[in-house]
């Protein structure tokens, strides 16, 4: 985070095997509050949609333990005005949280009953699966979801984590589960399996190393886990339509297939790549499509779904008005085609090399942004050197390398489209 | 807030006016106008932000939208600082890894740049040029203005917004918080840059905005960089007009019906507020806190936990003039719209029959006691929470907002409740959604 002779994250941030856990640990001058971020591994069988398991699992975390009804788990948080999320993301879940530093112990306690302990008391399970069936009909309405969840259907199979199951089919799932299911999905999967743990702020190394050693270090390693694809297995190149009524604004997305994973020499350049055509407000996209053309409010391009574990999507995401629909995908499409035949140029290249470093340190400069980078690089299996070199990497790539990337990697003529909303022949 | 106070900046060109909880205030002698100055040296990082205090509360009927037009407007360059000449204001503040938006809303305005803190003059000299001279062109307005109906168009889809929307326009007869910030369409369709370009003359001065510096920098430094852009701007010509039409008192319910096509429905309750320099406002906040935040909260085990609702919340945000307190129930399947605006009409009667518990208000004042510690994590947390107390009309609302929760009592939460919560200053907003037969709405 610092720039210019401060010491560096690796010499800052303090790591430690805590029983099954590993912890790394960075003392900021934050003053009182601690923030911290955790994952592990769960491998839930896509190709089955224990997904929905998993989504329920994490949703029955925070309704009592063996110890405490959910009352008393809510009151001891809040008491103290903690926060504390629990989460389900593909592979892994994970939990993040902010608190005071002198709740910590407290907090950690009541974090490891809940992740070990759920209750999974049958009233409790009912209730929640009302609220996530609410949750899935409501997402009906929801254009975005709709359109990327078409896009990632078109993509991959049912076993690549990628894949996005669509609501109707999750609800009848979820109608048949019960929570005999959730617990044992409990039982198999949850657990230290690569469970990593990260704080920042104000805190030291050593008594949070103890705290959790004492709360999670003697928790099991699961060993039950699916296999999963690694690639995409896409339809051919196509369109897609999701009609949903009285709804004006379409959400629409492109994408394509990319055969390179997180970890790839390749990501980094077509990371900046991509940076150039959608990353930010004065990226191509946005300078063209929405400040001269006047076509959406909102237009980018990222790369999304790239894991160490498997391979991700070129995605360019937009919102236009019915009026605007063709125009505004024509325009995209322009865009996309200009950017995959010429590439970048020297000026744009120094351009986002400037931009992406300086948001680095920008992105560094909270206790939850510093744990949650700690987090995902700790995540991919990568040291903590990585998050320092980061802005060097950046700075070495060359209008050749990253132009060399688009050419291997990206195609206009293999984007799929999807689109959702009130289509303007059916409104 | 315990903080160490330390020695006012001595400038030529500034008057110290005040000092809370580690802000200064500062007034630029020439031209009127305020810096507040917060060293925070906890990253590298630092931000910059302009608060003008005008909101879609000083829009006439005719120009609403007026605000947030303009605001995007102010993007489309200035004679030094636009795309003809290669230094459009997005590309040259990202170049260097800012974070750069703008935000509009009922009371006000603000423009902001979280950016390393060696390219803060980049950030004062873009902020001080557009001040007086944004172009404001009519070429600009044509494509804007199809940028902002689709924001528009994005906002209709959402319910809850329309919700909200529907249920200010109807709370509010007479004063401007019944329109939304983002305009009625029509407005946004027939907007002149005449119109807006007025607008801007009339609130775009130096006596009308706050500068605000947070993060890592040198207060002298500081100084010099805002007197050397913000200095040569002269004060307004005219004072401001800032009284608006005063909402004549609600006495009797009033209803609205939101109908889309949608799968659940849900209850909105908003009743007539204080405004945010009220006496009462502390003792409502604390109320907002204990009846929707989080599981201990009485929303979510009254409805929440009983099946009721699948989320609730309490909405009670500090306005200048008397905004709503509302709260919110969205309905789980096969429950009914009044089933859950009776749940939440008697939540909200017993606090005024029977008060908080001592424990409730120990909860929600350690709640906001963290709250605030995690506002102050990250320079743009803090704008964040300044912009507003100076939208409000008071800057020091927020340095001394812990000091004044923890004096709130019991008594003062529920004799705010018997004043707030009455039948005839309420308005009930019902999404009533339009679903199909099958269960899933008619594409046709």
């Amino acid at each position: 985070m610092q720039v210019d002779a401060a010491p560096t994250l690796a010499e800052r941030v303090h790591e430690a095997d805590c029983g099954a856990a590993r912890v790394l640990t960075l003392p900021t001058s934050a003053d009182r509050v601690v923030s911290f971020r955790g994952s592990f591994e769960t491998l839930p069988d896509f190709g089955a949609g224990e997904e929905l398991e998993q989504k329920l699992v994490t949703m029955m975390l925070d309704k009592g333990t063996l110890r405490r009804d959910r009352f008393a788990v809510a009151e001891a948080l809040e008491n103290r005005g903690v926060q504390l999320h629990f989460s389900a993301n593909g592979l892994r879940c994970g939990f993040s949280g902010r608190t005071l530093r002198d709740d910590l112990p407290e907090v950690l306690a009541v974090l490891a009953e809940q992740l070990r302990e759920p209750l999974f008391d049958p009233d409790e399970f009912e209730k929640v699966k009302a609220q996530h069936a609410a949750s899935l009909r409501r997402s009906l309405d929801n254009t975005g979801t709709q359109a990327a969840g078409a896009l990632a259907r078109r993509l991959y199979a049912a076993n690549h984590p990628n894949f996005q199951p669509d609501s109707e089919a999750m609800l009848e799932r979820l109608d048949a589960l019960k929570v005999e299911d959730a617990r044992a999905y409990h039982e198999r999967h949850f657990g230290a399996r690569d469970l990593l743990v990260a704080f920042a702020g104000d805190c030291e190394p050593a008594p949070i190393a103890k705290l959790v050693t004492d709360t999670l270090g003697d928790w099991h390693a699961p060993t039950d886990g699916a296999a999963f694809a690694t690639t995409a297995d896409p339809e051919p190149p196509g369109r897609v339509e999701v009609p949903i009524p009285d709804r004006q604004n379409l959400d629409v997305r492109f994408g394509h297939p990319v055969a390179i994973r997180r970890s790839d020499d390749d990501f980094l350049a077509l990371h900046l790549g991509n940076y150039v055509l959608g990353g930010n407000f004065s990226a191509r996209l946005m300078s063209t499509v929405r400040d001269e053309q006047g076509l959406t409010y909102g237009i980018g391009s990222s790369l999304s779904g790239f894991r160490v574990e498997h391979e991700g999507y070129w995605r360019i995401a937009v919102t236009l008005s019915g009026d605007a629909l063709e125009r505004g995908i024509e325009a995209t499409l322009e865009q996309a085609r200009r950017f995959v035949e010429g590439g970048i140029t020297q000026p744009e290249l120094e351009e986002k090399q400037q931009t992406l470093t300086g948001a680095y340190k920008v992105g560094l400069a909270t206790t939850g942004g510093l744990a949650g980078a700690l987090l995902t690089n700790a995540e991919r299996g990568f040291d903590v050197a990585y998050l320092d070199n980061f802005p060097k990497r950046i700075e070495a790539l060359t209008v050749e390398t990253v132009n060399a990337a688009i050419e291997r990697h990206l195609d206009s003529d293999r984007l799929h489209l999807a689109i959702a909303g009130t289509l303007p022949e059916a409104g | 807030m315990q903080v160490a106070e330390s020695t006012p900046v001595e400038h030529h060109a500034f008057e110290f006016v005040k000092a809370s909880g580690g802000i200064e205030e500062y007034r630029l002698t020439r031209n009127g106008l305020t810096v507040l100055l917060l060293p925070q040296t906890a990253a590298p990082v630092v931000t910059f932000m302009v608060t003008y205090r005008v909101g879609s509360r000083n829009e006439r009927a005719g120009l609403t939208g007026a605000t947030h037009l303009l605001e995007h407007l102010m993007f489309k360059g200035t004679e030094r600082y636009n795309k003809d000449n290669g230094t459009a204001i997005f590309p040259t503040l990202q170049r260097v890894g800012a974070v750069v938006n703008a935000t509009t809303w009922f009371d006000r305005t603000n423009y902001y740049e979280l950016l390393p803190k060696e390219h803060l003059a980049l950030a004062v000299e873009v902020e001080a040029d557009r001040m007086r001279n944004a172009r404001v062109r009519d070429e600009d307005l044509a494509s804007e203005r199809t940028v902002v109906l689709n924001e528009l168009d994005r906002g209709e889809n959402d319910p809850t917004r329309k919700l909200l929307q529907a249920l200010h326009a109807t709370a509010y007869f007479a004063h401007p918080y019944g329109h939304p910030t983002i305009g009625w369409r029509s407005d946004v369709e027939q907007v002149s840059a005449a119109g807006l370009r007025h607008f801007y003359d009339t609130y775009y001065w130096p006596d009308n905005a706050t500068a605000s510096v947070i993060g890592d920098f040198d207060r002298l430094e500081a100084l010099d960089l805002v007197e050397r852009h913000f200095g040569a701007i002269s004060a307004a010509p005219d004072p401001f007009e800032h009284n608006v039409t005063a909402e004549p008192p609600q006495i009797g319910e009033r209803r609205v019906t939101v109908r889309q096509a949608g799968q659940l429905g849900a209850v909105m309750m908003g009743y007539k507020s204080v405004a945010a320099l009220d006496a009462d406002a502390d003792a409502l906040d604390v109320l907002a806190v204990a009846l929707g935040n989080g599981k201990s909260s009485r929303l979510y085990r009254r409805l929440t936990d009983q099946g009721l609702t699948t989320g609730v919340f309490a909405y009670a945000p500090r306005l200048r003039d008397p905004g709503l307190f509302i709260v919110y129930g969205a309905l789980a399947p096969d429950v009914t719209h009044d089933e859950v605006e009776a749940a939440l009409w008697e939540t909200v009667q017993q606090v005024v029959t029977e008060g908080l518990t001592e424990a409730e208000i120990v909860r929600a004042r350690n709640q906001v006691v963290a709250q605030e510690a995690f506002g102050r994590d990250g320079p743009y947390a803090i704008a964040s929470q300044l912009n507003e107390a100076v939208a409000a009309g008071d800057w020091t609302l927020y340095t001394t907002y812990l000091d004044r929760i923890e004096r709130v009592t019991p008594e003062a939460v529920q004799a705010a409740a018997e004043r707030l919560f009455v039948r005839d200053t309420l308005t009930v907003g019902i999404y009533d959604p339009i679903v199909a037969e099958n269960g899933v709405p008619d594409a046709g």
